[in-house]
């Protein structure tokens, strides 16, 4: 356990305690899921999209990050205001 | 929470960041390390350049969905030795941690790698610890400018060409260098030479020992594989305390202190700023500069070496030291018999695959000699490095007849072919409406290049 309130570490470890697990997830997600699909045979929502391959794979490894983003940001925000609010009862 | 009660060593991990200014030194270890960090960096950048059979010997070819491993030709379908590979790489880190402690950290992490690069660079550029000190605390002068221009010009050229290097594992590095020099790089290639590039640079440039502290797992949860046994780095505070200076050559004994003369040596040339006196941190990467940086003073001294060594717990206790302990032969029986069913199933694997798709618009049709003939697509799918000519025959039902328009079927390495088939049989001799047949191909060149594939014939049916 930490010894320090969790609403009181800085905002820098805060945006990297976000930033880099998803980071590690959308790596992991993108091979599981690339290898499993290629990226020519996908159609989404029926949209007729001309991309690269590489293109392909970058924008599904970014959404992947950004999905992976958003969880780590609810953990961090329920977990941060948890903290407040239990500081407050406290007090 | 109360943080008063907090010990203050724990409150410190989130005080405002000090910039750390690593002390240089030279030794054994420190020579080791320089060793392992030029052989590692030399992989790196030398790896996309190595060619075999006339392509890029280790290429990850996204858009064609290949993996070139020298003479290995992973595909999609492989995506399993990938995954082999990487559990496997757990447990060497499992196993090299129980008996080598942070070996990793300190000698083959990346972060380590690059920083220390990067370091060097700077001290090159920017001259020893005290002189970078000095530098930083000056008031801004034409000198100054001209001193950090130069070093981030350099990091940043360092970190473009790291980047350049990155993306040359997944474009071939020949046909990137054109590009590059035409200016005529894709869009997503920028982007990823750019990003890996910055990454480089802010890392190893800027965020350094915070990587270890602050976003390493490794670092957190590499304690759970450590025991008494696990070799460290560690301070012997029987022999060098009470610390405290003296005059040289003086013996500890005559003034009463041990033989740390409290130079502060081992935390100048820390790399993440701590004391190992203090006893094991979770910072401390197990890099050995502090042997190093501790031995030259027991020599000036005339002190006997190793005031900070490698030990283990056991040993610097005075117990017995046990290497052969059942940890590491359950990490190292499992780590062996997976090694060897990966590469056991590596050398079996058949670089064949024969998919077979029936024709869906026609059932079955007659033939002007009154057999019933079913149309196939066949993918056949080299994935061997070579070119291989291949034999098809067809059996299941008696006097079956396969048909075959082209004279040779031969497909290039890692091609895939397409081949339209026909199978034509007697009415008689089909014993239900639709019979399992079996499709058989082999390499002309190899018996251990085969594989059968099961498909439907389909017929009128008995009356």
């Amino acid at each position: 356990m930490s010894s320090l309130p969790l609403d009181e570490i800085p905002r820098g470890q805060q945006a990297i305690s976000v930033l880099w697990p998803s980071f590690i997830v959308a790596i992991v997600a993108s091979g599981v899921f690339f290898s499993a699909f290629n990226p020519r045979d996908l159609t989404p929502y029926n949209l007729d999209i001309q991309v690269s391959p590489l293109a392909a794979y970058s924008i599904g490894f970014f959404l992947f990050w950004l999905l992976a983003l958003l969880s780590s940001l609810g953990t961090m925000y329920f977990t941060i205001s948890n903290c407040r609010f239990l500081k407050k009862q406290r007090n | 929470m109360d943080t008063s009660q907090a010990p203050p060593g724990e409150t410190d991990l989130y005080a405002a960041h000090k910039k750390i200014y690593p002390r240089e030194v030279s030794g054994y270890f420190s020579r080791l390390r320089s060793l392992s960090l030029i052989i590692l960096l030399g992989i790196y950048y030398v790896t996309p350049l190595l060619q075999w059979d006339g392509r890029q010997a280790i290429l990850f070819d996204l858009p064609a969905r290949k993996f070139y491993l020298f003479g290995l030709i992973l595909w999609p379908q492989d995506f399993i030795y990938l995954a082999a590979l990487l559990i496997l790489a757990g447990l060497a880190l499992f196993f090299f941690t129980a008996l080598l402690g942070r070996v990793w950290c300190g000698y083959a992490c990346p972060q380590t790698v690059w920083t220390e690069a990067f370091l060097w660079m700077e001290r090159k550029i920017e001259g020893n610890r005290g002189r970078r000190m000095k530098l930083d605390k000056a008031p801004t002068s034409a000198a100054k400018i001209r001193t950090k221009v130069l070093k981030h010009a350099v990091w940043i050229a360092f970190s473009l060409w790291t980047g350049f290097t990155f993306v040359a594992y997944f474009t071939p590095i020949d046909v990137l260098a054109s590009e590059l020099l035409s200016f005529n790089l894709g869009p997503w290639e920028t982007f990823w030479i750019l990003f890996y590039s910055f990454a480089t640079y802010g890392n190893a440039g800027f965020m350094r020992e915070q990587v270890c502290k602050y976003m390493c797992p490794y670092a957190r949860f590499q304690s759970a594989m450590f025991d008494s046994d696990t070799l460290i780095v560690a301070y012997h505070p029987e022999r060098g305390e009470p610390r405290g200076s003296r005059r040289r050559n003086v013996k500890p004994a005559e003034v009463g202190l041990g033989d740390c003369i409290d130079c502060n040596v081992c935390v100048q040339v820390c790399p993440t700023g701590i004391d190992i006196r203090d006893g094991l941190q979770y910072e401390c990467i197990a890099c050995s500069l502090c042997i190093d940086g501790c031995n030259e003073i027991m020599d000036k001294m005339s002190y006997p070496r190793d005031l900070i060594r490698y030990t283990t717990e056991n040993s610097a206790l005075g117990k017995r030291q046990h290497i052969l302990r059942p940890r590491i032969i359950v990490y190292a029986c499992i780590l062996l018999l997976l090694c060897g069913l990966l590469v056991g199933h590596i050398s079996q694997r058949i670089a064949l695959d024969l998919d077979v798709i029936r024709d869906r618009n026609t059932l079955y049709r007659e033939t002007r000699d009154g057999l019933i003939e079913n149309v196939y697509t066949l993918k056949i799918l080299n994935m061997d490095s070579k070119a291989h000519s291949y034999r098809l025959w067809a059996e299941g039902i008696d006097g079956l007849k396969l048909v075959v328009d082209e004279p040779e079927i031969l497909v290039e390495a890692g091609a895939v072919q397409q081949l339209v088939v026909r199978l034509q049989a007697d009415e008689l001799n089909l014993e239900a409406r639709s019979v399992p047949v079996n499709f058989h191909l082999q390499a002309e060149d190899s018996n251990h290049l085969k594989t059968v594939e099961e498909a439907r014939f389909v017929g009128p049916g008995k009356s």
